[in-house]
């Protein structure tokens, strides 16, 4: 018998293993049921893809956006007011993972991890679980139009609270409407459930010129007392850097204004690849993990080591492999602004804690040290300069001081160039930082800066 | 605040507290198990008659010989490694030889077969006698098990209170599923005033008339049944009745078995006979089974679909185990391989995989029970790990049942995956208290009372209860293994070691089949899960547990130490 005995520990370790599958699966409920809630078989969610009884969605300005009626879902009333906030309000299917009906489905629902989905409905809150967006609709309506039909991006947010104002992306549908992507119209929806401003990349062209100014800043103490000889062209081992028409000789400063690729390349080159990589990566490229509310952005890429000395010269004018986000581009921006504190975006209000009773985490404005005050007046004083050309050149922002950069970054393929318009308001009582993109536009001085200027007169009108 | 929110406040607090009242019970079974245990004490002592050297003895079945794992050693060269066994039975105490170099000797005679040993009797083993002396006389103390509970502890609840603490949580399940969202009738009570009258009637037999002391064991299956058809009532009222009845089946069964194994010899001697009707039965299944849902394990009789699978479970563990002296013979252990090949090669053609692999895995627990040899169990996963190997190259198919696993979320519309996303999608809609019993949607799926009841009972009854089951099932194996210590033969040890090892091991196949952990096989949870046969097995397998607890016959012996005859009275 005391064999038997001892033999039967045999049981145990089969107990324990079950128990080991029983813990393991309780660690999965914990982790996961939020996830695992959110199907569309669902059958106590069916209607509406579980948004039937879900909140309204405000903008700003208390405009409705989304709300329920009878187990349906509907939008706003205008139909560009429904394209233009597609990507922020989303869909019923769920396909914009970053838009708020998405992320915030179980929360809007009335699920929550405690109680599942059984919480009667007098009791569930979902109600008055209203949010309100920080977007303003007319804002985006406005510069969503001023798109054009082009595929891109725009956004604004103010460099003092974090609030986002402008969260456009194109192509975009009419959610009320949605179209049946087929291999005959997959083209014209390319990208269609990206929402741009936090999820994509594109080459940034002249609008990285402000990074490699901040690297020259930081890192070439007489770059104020050097002068750079454009002749329209700069052999670079063996490889021209061209400029439109030669900028002949220049400051620093005019080298900016210019937006002067023979300087520039010349300047990635005296600032060497480790320290424009640093530069960069202190802005923000190379994986920071910026959010927008909750929303992660997507990582933008800057690495020219080891490529050689044309390419990183290439590299210093937002060409070779170089990738930038809307988001983050805007948020460097606030970093000028700001005597060198880029402030964390967000897009929802958290009115009467409402956030908190849904279980939505919210990014409070925060505060991102990406350059010294020193270093931030000097690139905003850069930017002030090149402003002043393109306000020379019609660009008219409300009438307001404004510090920009414009971008026409070469895509290649004998496509048009992605155009880009990135800056901020210099004037307090309008503290927004701003950036847009046209993909296919041409010039960024000619199909950004009409997006901005749209959004931005809207915002001060 | 309206009418309307209070009611629904109403109905939260009481689903809030299910889930508490469920541990309560589960605890409670538990408590019980572990009450009145009859003293660390000897039964009785053997004494070197060479050296006065005490030795307890502490087993109602005990090896005596040379090898370290003896119950009893004696180092004594002339002493066989494995001697004799010495063991007790109704009639008294028995010394049986199996099969030493020198034989066993009672009172200077030799012995052949079992042969009676009385007080003061000299048991002659190679050089070393051994007097038999009562149990009283030894003198130290011995270490007691960390699964019982001392005298000294709080006492358990009355079985009879373990009862109505059960019914009420029963009642509150009708109550509940009367009320749920889409049917509103009475139909639940009936069912549930029917069931427990089965329960009370169950539980008056076995305290009265059978004068069981102890009742926390069928309390838990009672438990876990009623809640299994408690939950059915607002699937398919049919199947409800369907399975009180097997549930009455079942305690019938129960009741018999628990009876028929009081002896533990007497198995042995149906032994060949349940091999042989098994056989049969499997053979009939495969002739002319049924196919249903890719698997031919059901048999029609007059309008009656079993599943004899469920039958040979109980005879696979009747045939495993065996009394300790029988239990070394080779005959007998090659009788159970053989018989363990036939069941899950049948089961296999069947194609019931789920049930062959529960087989398959209880053989294991049995060989190494039996044999305390890695290397047989080594020896017969190489064997099955070959044996699936060549299934998988003739039948490649088979391979594909199971190839959503894993990533079931790419197969939420097609056979892959669609059962096990929707047990963890409406799992989690259940949250921790769950939606109400009938409010679940779960029940719309395919096999969702059956295979997929853990996550209905998630669902309808929240995470929390959910998974005091399968905890409930886990304190089961800890209980059947604790009491094994105590068991009067090692029939009852290794049964109840190896019914409680199938129901944990069909628990995992059930339990992390649905949730995407292992591949799903599509076996019942125990108790739980629709199936008349499945109820009627599992209560079958419980009476294994039961004979096993020494308590279970205790009250028809009141007093174990006296049942001792003295040579002195024999005398005159």
């Amino acid at each position: 018998m005391k064999r038997i005995m001892t033999r039967s520990l045999i049981l145990w370790i089969v107990t324990f293993a079950f128990l080991a599958g029983t813990v393991f699966l309780g660690v999965r409920v914990v982790l996961y049921s939020g996830d695992w809630v959110q199907q569309p078989f669902n059958g106590h969610m069916a209607s509406a893809n579980g948004l039937g009884k879900a909140g309204k969605i405000y903008d700003r300005n208390a405009l409705t956006l989304a709300y329920s009626e009878n187990d349906e879902r509907y939008y706003a009333d205008d139909e560009t007011t429904r394209e233009a906030l597609l990507h922020v309000v989303g869909d019923e299917g769920m396909n914009i993972s970053t838009a708020i009906q998405s992320r915030y489905r179980t929360n809007l629902s009335g699920y929550n991890f405690a109680l599942g989905v059984g919480l009667p409905e007098s009791l569930n809150g979902t109600a008055n679980s209203d949010l309100t967006l920080t977007a303003d609709a007319d804002v985006c309506r406005a510069a969503y139009s001023a798109m054009n039909g082009h595929k891109g991006a725009c956004v604004v947010y103010n460099y003092r609270t974090g609030e986002v104002l402008c969260d456009i992306s194109a192509p975009s549908y009419d959610p009320a409407d949605p179209p049946t992507i087929t291999e005959d119209n997959e083209s014209e929806y390319d990208g269609v459930y990206l929402d741009n401003v936090v999820s994509s990349t594109f080459t940034p062209g002249s609008v990285f010129k402000i990074i490699t100014a901040a690297a020259a800043i930081d890192n070439i103490p007489d770059i104020y007392d050097q002068s750079f000889t454009c002749y329209g062209s700069l052999d670079v081992e063996g490889n021209p850097i061209t400029c439109e028409y030669a900028h002949g000789t220049q400051s620093f400063s005019e080298a900016f204004a210019n937006s002067c690729n023979c300087a520039f390349g010349q300047i990635a080159l005296q600032v060497g690849e480790a320290k424009m990589k640093e530069t960069a990566e202190k802005l923000g490229f190379n994986g920071s993990d910026f959010k927008m509310s909750d929303i992660p952005v997507a990582t933008s890429h800057y690495d020219a080591t080891g490529a050689g000395e044309n390419y990183l010269a290439w590299s210093g004018i937002g060409q070779y492999e170089d990738l930038a986000n809307p988001m983050l581009m805007a948020m460097i921006c606030s970093a000028v602004a700001n005597g060198g504190t880029a402030t964390s975006p967000y897009i929802l209000t958290d009115d009467g804690g409402l956030l908190d009773k849904l279980n939505i985490s919210v990014n409070k404005s925060s505060d991102i040290e990406m350059m010294s005050p020193d270093t931030a007046s000097k690139v905003k004083e850069l930017m002030r300069g090149a402003a002043e050309g393109y306000a020379w050149r019609g660009v008219d922002l409300a009438g307001l001081s404004f510090c920009a950069k414009t971008g026409t970054a070469e895509v290649g393929e004998d496509k048009e160039a992605t155009a880009w318009f990135v800056g901020f308001i210099d004037d307090p009582s309008h503290p927004y930082a701003f950036a847009a993109v046209v993909v296919e536009g041409g010039y960024g001085i000619d199909a950004a800066s009409p997006v901005v200027e749209a959004a931005i007169s809207e915002l001060v009108n | 605040m309206n009418l309307q929110m209070i009611l629904d406040i109403a109905t939260i607090a009481l689903r809030a507290l299910l889930p508490i009242y469920a541990l309560v019970i589960v605890y409670q079974c538990f408590a019980s198990a572990r009450r009145h245990r009859r003293p660390e004490k000897p039964l009785v002592t053997l004494e070197i008659l060479e050296t006065g050297q005490q030795i307890p003895v502490l087993f109602w079945e005990n090896s005596i010989g040379r090898s370290k794992g003896s119950d009893i050693r004696v180092s004594d060269v002339s002493v066989s490694r494995d001697h004799c066994v010495f063991l007790r039975r109704k009639e008294g105490w028995f010394i049986s030889d199996i099969g030493s170099k020198f034989g066993t000797y009672v009172n200077g005679e030799r012995t052949e077969g079992r042969t009676k040993v009385i007080l003061d009797d000299e048991i002659t083993i190679g050089h070393t006698t051994l007097v038999l002396k009562r149990g009283e006389e030894y003198q130290e103390r011995l270490r007691p098990s960390w699964f019982f509970s001392k005298a000294s502890d709080k006492g358990a609840l009355k079985p009879y209170k373990l009862m109505i603490l059960i019914t009420f949580f029963h009642i509150f399940m009708a109550v509940e599923a009367c009320f749920s969202n889409e049917i509103q009738d009475l139909s639940p009570l009936y069912i549930c005033g029917a069931m427990e009258i089965v329960m009370w009637t169950f539980f008056c037999i076995s305290s009265y008339a059978l004068n069981r002391v102890n009742f926390e064991l069928e309390a838990l299956a009672c438990f876990m049944s009623g809640m299994g058809i408690m939950l059915l009532v607002r699937q398919v009222l049919r199947s409800a009745i369907v399975q009180l009845v097997a549930m009455t089946i079942g305690m019938i069964l129960f009741a018999v078995i628990v009876k028929l194994i009081e002896d533990p010899d007497r198995v042995n001697k149906w032994r060949l006979w349940i091999m042989i009707a098994s056989v049969g039965l499997l053979a009939v299944n495969l002739v002319f089974g049924k196919v249903t849902n890719g698997a031919a394990n059901w048999i029609n009789i007059g309008g009656i679909s079993v599943q004899p699978s469920e039958f040979v479970k109980v005879a696979f563990i009747f045939v495993g185990a065996s009394a300790l002296d029988k239990l070394q013979t080779k005959r007998n252990f090659f009788e159970f391989i053989a018989f363990s090949a036939i069941c899950v090669g049948a089961l296999a053609l069947m194609g019931d995989f789920g049930t062959a692999l529960i087989f398959f895995a209880t053989f294991l627990l049995i060989a190494f029970m039996r044999s305390g040899d890695f290397k047989t169990v080594i020896l017969a996963l190489a064997a099955a790990a070959f044996a699936v190997f060549i299934v998988l190259s003739i039948k490649p198919y088979v391979a594909e049942r199971f190839s959503a696993w894993g990533h079931v979320w790419e197969h939420t519309q097609d056979s892959g995956g669609y059962q096990q996303v929707r047990v963890m999608t409406y799992m989690a809609s259940g949250g921790l208290i769950g939606v109400g019993v009938g409010n679940g949607y779960l029940k719309y799926v395919f096999a969702s009372e059956s295979d997929l009841v853990f996550g209905l009972v998630a669902e309808e009854m929240g995470v929390i209860v959910a998974f005091t089951l399968a905890a409930a099932i886990i304190a089961l194996a800890f209980y059947s293994r604790a009491i094994t210590t105590r068991s009067r033969s090692s029939f009852y040890a290794i049964s109840a070691c190896c019914a409680a090892g199938l129901m944990v091991i069909q628990a995992a196949l059930n339990i992390f089949g649905i949730t995407d952990i292992l591949p799903l096989t599509g076996v019942t949870l125990p108790f739980l899960s629709a199936g008349g046969s499945s109820m009627i097995s599992c209560w079958g397998l419980l009476a294994f547990i039961k004979a096993a607890d020494e308590r279970t016959y205790a009250a028809k012996r009141r007093a174990p130490a006296n049942a001792l005859p003295q040579r002195k009275e024999v005398a005159v």
